[in-house]
């Protein structure tokens, strides 16, 4: 069922489907061709720069811009007041503006923003604006923002008597929880700490606003949301909605973090409002780490009872989650902490109770895997404790766990195809496990873990009854397809899928079809590049577009040949007649016939979510999705025991997407989860200074020669082993392959740590001083150089 | 404003410049040149990478007036007139490029690799393009395409 | 974009017109090399010079080769035997060609190997061996924008009052962070400053000072122009770095040994430097007595490694677990050891 990416034979019937392919935007992005947004250049454009905050947590007394507005070159300047409506990517939590308005909540915040002539000037009349600030004691500590019970709080409670520094509790609770545990026959109960993390895209973040004198205002930004900017940018501003158009060009790497509306978008849409003239905003790499949105630093505590067989019988979750100034996507990651656990493990009761606070620090958000890595993490290891204490294999373990295929979770997300079980046969076999697990030689192990996520969210984040995703067809009369695509090419290469499915329904060659994308005024609506959405969704409307097309091209042909439209096959360019490879024409005629016969020839296609895929309580849309994907890894270790340096060899990775539309670009999303995630594990940490450390809120150190993410030399070789469970609602089968493949990285080397020198390592990241601190404890290392491991049941039998 | 003439892919370029440029912003916005890219602005990355001379460097901490008198080849001059680079095709073919931000850099360094050793080993490949962060593909697809074109290119 | 201030850019055609350069402008004035240092700190506003002087149209500056005679004034004999060859290296020679000259690779094993693991390969490219010694020393809380220091509340070593490590202390501790000068003290080498009185040497020993804020003996208007070391026979030298991304990474401790032996294999002579500590490579005290006319064996390592933890106390200059790397320093000290007395069989791992 697994292959590395190779040519093909057709399969089911597929001519593209399933084969390697090129991308659509292959050659341009190897030559250099390809137009991000800092590449374009407006005629008249101005330069614009945000004044940030240097106080964690401070009220806003006075802005004084005279200075600056009277500088030689600027042209406008504005500030919170200038855009004083609040917007928030979660219509229920609104909590940001464009600009502070009364308070600056992080080192960073943006306070006034500038426009001149280039961006020296524009630099220079940011130190000409007077900002009198009155500090206020900042938090930290999410445990202390919770505990707090005056204020001054981050936010106004919402309700009197709330404490404002609390976005989100979530309670759930789903079977029997303290019953399951009291008849376990073993509870194992840890802590677990996930340091933050950022996305860091190597594209910062740019947006340029137009304004034009009819007020229509266009804004260009390299955006994974132009729908929901498109929105915000109108309701914000005070524009019809009507005249604003976003343009997303390409994005080189966004992974979460441009998801939401940011300041720069705001400010180069009302600084051209204000000055006629087209205006830049590039953010700095220093300000893309504050921008942030990245991953919450979660602090665990998981208490899970299994009986002597195995079997899970209870899991209980007390989380807090570190959610940095502002909501985000914050109340979805809190639901996301405890709702995403549920498979593919059958849990018999559970329950999870998270906190999400505010802090002094830039906003968490959403960060591939959104909200549920963290978790996956402690869960993982929890599970490797419990096979270690049970002296079950571990991917034994997991096997008899398995939830199955075309069931309900404990929390009642409908889950369809689940290829689980060939995840761990395939990295289990692949690696070698049973040669290695507790046999390698003290220093080398390897560790396993499963995982599972949406293939988009059941509901947009907006209430409404639209369709999530939508796309367009054209043809013109020499055979060419347009396909006009709402959604964003981000590099996960959703503009190439939407090409591989026309070409395979209607039997267009790639090269003839051209897809036009990321234009809100010439595309129908695709949420956005979130939650792993794209492919279900947006494949699925363009299978029905296509085939509505199709059937115009059948009944003309049909009508010509004097036979039944279904007997009009397209393929490799052309009609042919089915059982009479004789009668054929090429494609471009049978578009002609079709026009003659219809008028201008296009179609629609649009997709929405089924609805009964989830339960009725408070909070059990989300989490809900039409599929999930699923997968293994196992990571291979060595470990340098005087010195805690983690070298991680290979990680196999077995992903069940449903079906590889494209296995090139399947792979490369594997391979690209799962390097991000051994990112995590091994060396990225968003972190702040501390009081005694020269300033409490400061960013540690805010560039990508101290925010370390690996380099070549540091990455694991990448083994991915695609894994087709052939989904019965996905476009021929598809699911994801974006993020689901990320998430047990993190625990497989966690676990793969412990086979090595038995440690475990319960809080990220396993940088060196850590694990060599974990191995100088008392306690450290359940084996020592020249003891044997103790080799537990591998094959299952106890 | 000052005058600054450089030899960017071949071509014998006079360009008007602050005096205190980079190379990378002179190419960019000065040139037109937007292949070459920006994603730290201060040497931590190689999104900027190109080739002066024959070596691959950093050009967005390259003062304008280094590259006087010297050969600047950029991601827009790695073709073959209308052919591209084999690795360019490589890279296309095999998925090595997802955002493609980090490409033209990795492809400039690649191609320095290739111009000097033209059957490296994967872990010479590694090595080469250890100061080009990628913070898409994990590499795995980069190291296949350098690799397939240095089989297209080799004897 | 992070934007340089702005400034005037010369290209001088020899040694003697850079140096009247920077002596006419004085404290407005810097020179530049390969600019890998330079110019990130200038985008940072750590230096704002009105006047850029680049060496690098000074053909005399370039250049690798052996020389026949021991390095002008010898070196400080720390390391035994007298030296009738010498390498010159010329200061503007890269990083990756010094890394790559066969002689270095031969004679100079940790020097090559040190320059070999600076930063990634566009860097080394770029940035050469004397912008390597002349390097800036490094600190948390000065390699910072200006945004971020002005928030911070600035430092001693720059724009403010106070130093964030010692926190008391009216002296800068920032790190000395450049790979190749431990290596360049433990071989002798001996480094020539140019300037507006003429050349004069000076031991790579003798160059740096404690003071982070300027931590060499090079007065602002002199020009490092060369650098000689001398070659010796059955000398071996080895360097190993901690960092913690095995690439564009500078060190988090380093540790640079030079041993020479009798043909009976006993050390005739040893040196060890340790840097990334403070502003100045320490140069251990007390290895040439206790290895002298020994064996380099494993347990003479051992004492060794002890001895280089007694005097080494990494700081929070760097933000990486002080204790731990103090706890690196014995395991590299014996890591390098263990190569040199293996003869240098374990060259790979240099890194680690
Ligand atoms: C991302 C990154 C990572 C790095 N990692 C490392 C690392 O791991 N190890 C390391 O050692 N370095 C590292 N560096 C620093 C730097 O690249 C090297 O130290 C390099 O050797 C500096 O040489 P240069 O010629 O570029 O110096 P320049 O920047 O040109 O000069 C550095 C300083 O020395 C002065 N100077 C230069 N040449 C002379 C001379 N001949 N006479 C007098 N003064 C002179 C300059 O005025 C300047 O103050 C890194 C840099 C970056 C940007
Ligand atoms: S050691 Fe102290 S004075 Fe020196 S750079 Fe660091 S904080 Fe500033
Ligand atoms: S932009 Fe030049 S190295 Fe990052
Ligand atoms: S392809 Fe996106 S950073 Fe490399």
């Amino acid at each position: 069922m697994n292959r590395r990416n190779g040519p093909r034979a057709p399969r089911d019937g597929l001519n593209t489907i399933g084969r390697p392919m090129r991308k659509v935007d292959g050659l341009a992005k190897a030559t250099g061709r390809a137009r991000y947004t800092d590449d374009i250049r407006l005629p008249g454009m101005l330069h614009g720069k945000i004044l940030r905050s240097p106080h964690p947590h401070a009220r806003i007394v006075a802005i004084d811009t005279s200075r600056a507005e009277a500088l030689a070159g600027v042209h406008a300047v504005v500030t919170g007041r200038d855009m004083p409506t609040a917007y928030g990517i979660i219509p229920w939590t609104p909590d940001e503006y464009p600009l502070c308005v009364d308070k600056v909540r992080y080192i960073g915040d943006g306070v006034a923003a500038v426009a001149a002539v280039d961006e020296d000037t524009a630099i220079a009349a940011l130190d000409l604006i007077d900002v009198t600030y009155e500090e206020l004691p900042a938090y930290l500590d999410p445990h202390e923002a919770i505990a707090t019970e005056a204020g001054p709080y981050i936010h106004e409670p919402r309700k009197p008597g709330w404490n404002g520094n609390v976005t989100k509790v979530v309670k759930l609770e789903f079977g029997d929880v303290d019953g399951g545990l009291e008849d376990a026959d073993i509870v194992v109960e840890n802590d677990y700490f996930f340091e933050g993390t950022t996305h860091t895209p190597i594209e910062p973040h740019c947006a340029i606003g137009l304004a034009e004198g009819n007020g229509k205002l266009t804004v260009w930004s390299a955006t994974q949301v132009p729908h929901y900017l498109h929105r915000e940018l109108a309701r914000v501003l005070d524009v019809d909605p009507a005249k604003v158009r976003v343009i997303q060009p390409p994005v080189g790497g966004a992974f979460g973090g441009k998801s939401e509306p940011f300041d720069l978008e705001f400010c180069v849409a009302k600084l051209s409002m204000m000055t006629g003239r087209p205006v830049k905003i590039l953010y700095t790499r220093e300000e893309v780490f504050y921008a942030h949105r990245g991953r919450h630093p979660f602090h665990m505590r998981y208490r899970t009872g299994a009986t002597r067989e195995g079997m899970l019988t209870s899991v209980d979750a007390e989380i807090v989650l570190d959610g940095g100034a502002y909501a985000s996507f914050g109340l979805v990651t809190t639901y996301y902490s405890g709702q995403l656990l549920t498979a593919p493990y059958q849990m018999p009761a559970y329950r999870f109770h998270s906190t999400r606070a505010y802090t002094n620090k830039p906003a968490c958000g959403p960060k591939r895997g959104h909200g549920s890595v963290q978790p996956r993490f402690a869960i993982e290891v929890q599970l490797d404790r419990i096979a270690e204490c049970l002296s079950i294999d571990p991917i034994e373990l997991r096997r008899r766990n398995f939830i199955g295929s075309h069931t309900r979770t404990v929390n009642d997300l409908r889950v369809t195809s689940n290829g689980f079980l060939e995840c761990l046969e395939e990295v289990e076999r692949a690696s070698g496990w049973k040669r290695k697990y507790r046999r390698l030689p003290y220093g080398r192990g390897v560790g396993v873990a499963g995982s599972t996520y949406i293939t988009g969210t059941n509901y947009p984040i907006y209430p409404n009854e639209m369709p999530q995703s939508g796309v367009q067809l054209q043809v013109d009369r020499s055979g060419r397809v347009a396909v006009f695509s709402g959604a964003s090419e981000i590099g996960q290469g959703v503009d190439s899928m939407v090409a591989y499915v026309v070409a395979e329904e209607l039997g267009v060659p790639l090269e003839h079809i051209r897809v036009l994308a990321g234009d809100t005024d010439f595309t129908p609506v695709d949420l956005g590049a979130y939650s792993s959405r794209v492919t279900f969704m947006l494949g699925n409307a363009c299978i029905e577009a296509s085939r509505k097309l199709k059937a115009k091209v059948q009944e003309a042909v049909a009508e010509a040949w004097e036979a039944k439209p279904r007997e009009v096959l397209l393929a490799g360019g052309w009609a042919v007649r089915a059982g009479d490879t004789g009668t054929s024409m090429p494609l471009r005629e049978a578009f002609n016939l079709a026009e003659t016969k219809f008028g201008t020839l296009g179609a629609t296609g649009s997709y929405n979510t089924p609805k009964d895929v989830h339960g009725s309580y408070r909070g059990a849309t989300i989490g809900a999705s039409p599929a999930y994907s699923f997968t293994a890894h196992v990571a291979e270790v060595e470990v340098d025991p005087e010195t805690g340096f983690v070298t991680v060899d290979k990680i196999w990775i077995a992903h069940d997407c449903g079906r590889a539309l494209n296995p090139v670009l399947v792979a490369g999303q594997m391979e690209g989860s799962a390097y991000m995630g051994f990112a995590e594990a091994i060396m990225e940490e968003q972190i702040f200074k501390s009081a005694n450390q020269g300033r409490e809120g400061l960013h540690n150190a805010p560039s990508l020669l101290d925010y370390r993410i690996p380099t070549s030399l540091d990455t694991p070789a990448l083994e991915s082993l695609i894994v087709e469970s052939i989904d019965p609602e996905g476009p021929y089968g598809a699911k994801e392959a974006g993020e689901g493949p990320l998430h047990p990285s993190i625990p497989a080397i966690a676990n793969a740590i412990y086979d090595a020198v038995g440690v475990r390592m319960d809080a990220l990241p396993f940088s060196p001083p850590r694990v060599w601190r974990a191995l100088q404890a008392p306690d450290g290392g359940r084996w020592a150089p020249g003891r044997a491991k103790e080799v537990v049941g591998v094959g299952g039998s106890q | 404003m000052e005058v600054v003439r450089l030899r960017v892919n071949g071509d014998e370029r006079v360009c008007g410049v602050p005096a205190h440029y980079t190379l990378l912003e002179t190419l960019r916005y000065g040139l037109g040149l937007t292949g070459s890219k920006q994603g730290c602005d201060k040497g931590d990355c190689g999104a900027c990478t190109v080739i002066v001379d024959g070596r691959a460097i950093l050009s967005c901490i390259t003062p304008v007036w280094e590259a006087e008198g010297r050969e600047v080849r950029t991601v827009e001059g790695l073709a073959n007139g209308t052919e591209t680079h084999p690795v360019q095709d490589e890279f296309d073919l095999n998925g090595a490029a997802q955002c493609g931000f980090c490409t033209p850099g990795i492809l400039c360094s690649s191609v320095a690799l290739l111009d000097g050793n033209q059957s490296p080993t994967r872990e010479e490949i590694r090595k080469a393009l250890a100061g080009n962060l990628c913070r898409c593909t994990g590499y795995e697809k980069i190291y296949d395409a350098v690799e397939a074109a240095a089989a297209r290119l080799g004897p | 974009m992070l934007r340089l201030p702005p400034f005037r850019y010369h290209r001088p055609g020899t040694v003697e017109e850079a140096i009247s350069l920077l002596a006419r402008f004085g404290e407005d004035a810097l020179p530049i090399a390969g600019g890998t240092d330079l110019m990130p700190n200038m985008k940072h506003r750590l230096f704002t010079p009105a006047h850029v002087v680049s060496l690098n149209g000074i053909a005399a500056m370039r250049g690798i080769g052996a020389v026949n005679g021991p390095p002008p004034a010898s070196g400080n004999g720390r390391v035994s035997r007298a030296a009738d060859r010498h390498l010159r290296i010329g200061a503007l020679e890269t990083l990756a060609d010094v890394s790559r000259h066969p002689l270095v690779r031969h004679h100079l094993t940790g020097l090559a190997d040190a320059a070999g693991l600076v930063a990634g390969p566009q860097l080394r490219n770029m940035g050469t061996i004397g912008g390597n010694v002349c390097l800036d020393t490094r600190c948390t809380y000065y390699n910072q924008t200006e945004f971020w220091r002005d928030a911070l509340g600035y430092c001693l070593k720059k724009d403010g009052t106070v130093c964030h490590v010692t926190r008391v202390g009216r002296k800068c501790v920032a790190a000395h962070s450049a790979d190749t000068p431990p290596n360049l003290i433990a071989l002798d080498a001996m480094l020539t400053l140019a300037g507006p009185d003429g050349t004069r040497e000076i031991t790579a020993a003798d160059f740096f000072v404690t003071d982070g804020i300027w931590n060499t003996r090079r007065a602002r208007d002199e020009i490092l122009t060369e650098i000689r070391i001398p070659i010796v026979e059955r000398r071996r030298s080895a360097y190993r770095k901690l960092r913690q991304r095995h690439s564009i990474d500078f060190p988090l401790l380093s540790v640079a040994v030079v041993a020479d032996f009798a043909d009976d294999e006993t050390v005739a002579g040893l040196a060890g430097v340790v840097s990334a500590l403070g502003a100045r490579p320490r140069v251990l005290a007390g290895w040439g007595e206790m290895a002298a006319g020994e064996r380099l064996s494993g347990d003479l390592i051992e004492a060794l490694a002890g001895r280089a933890w007694s005097q080494c106390r990494p700081l929070d200059n760097i933000i990486v677990d002080p204790e731990w790397r103090r706890a690196m320093v014995p395991v590299y000290v014996r890591r390098a050891l263990g190569e040199v007395a293996g003869g240098g069989g374990l060259r790979e791992g240099a890194g680690e």
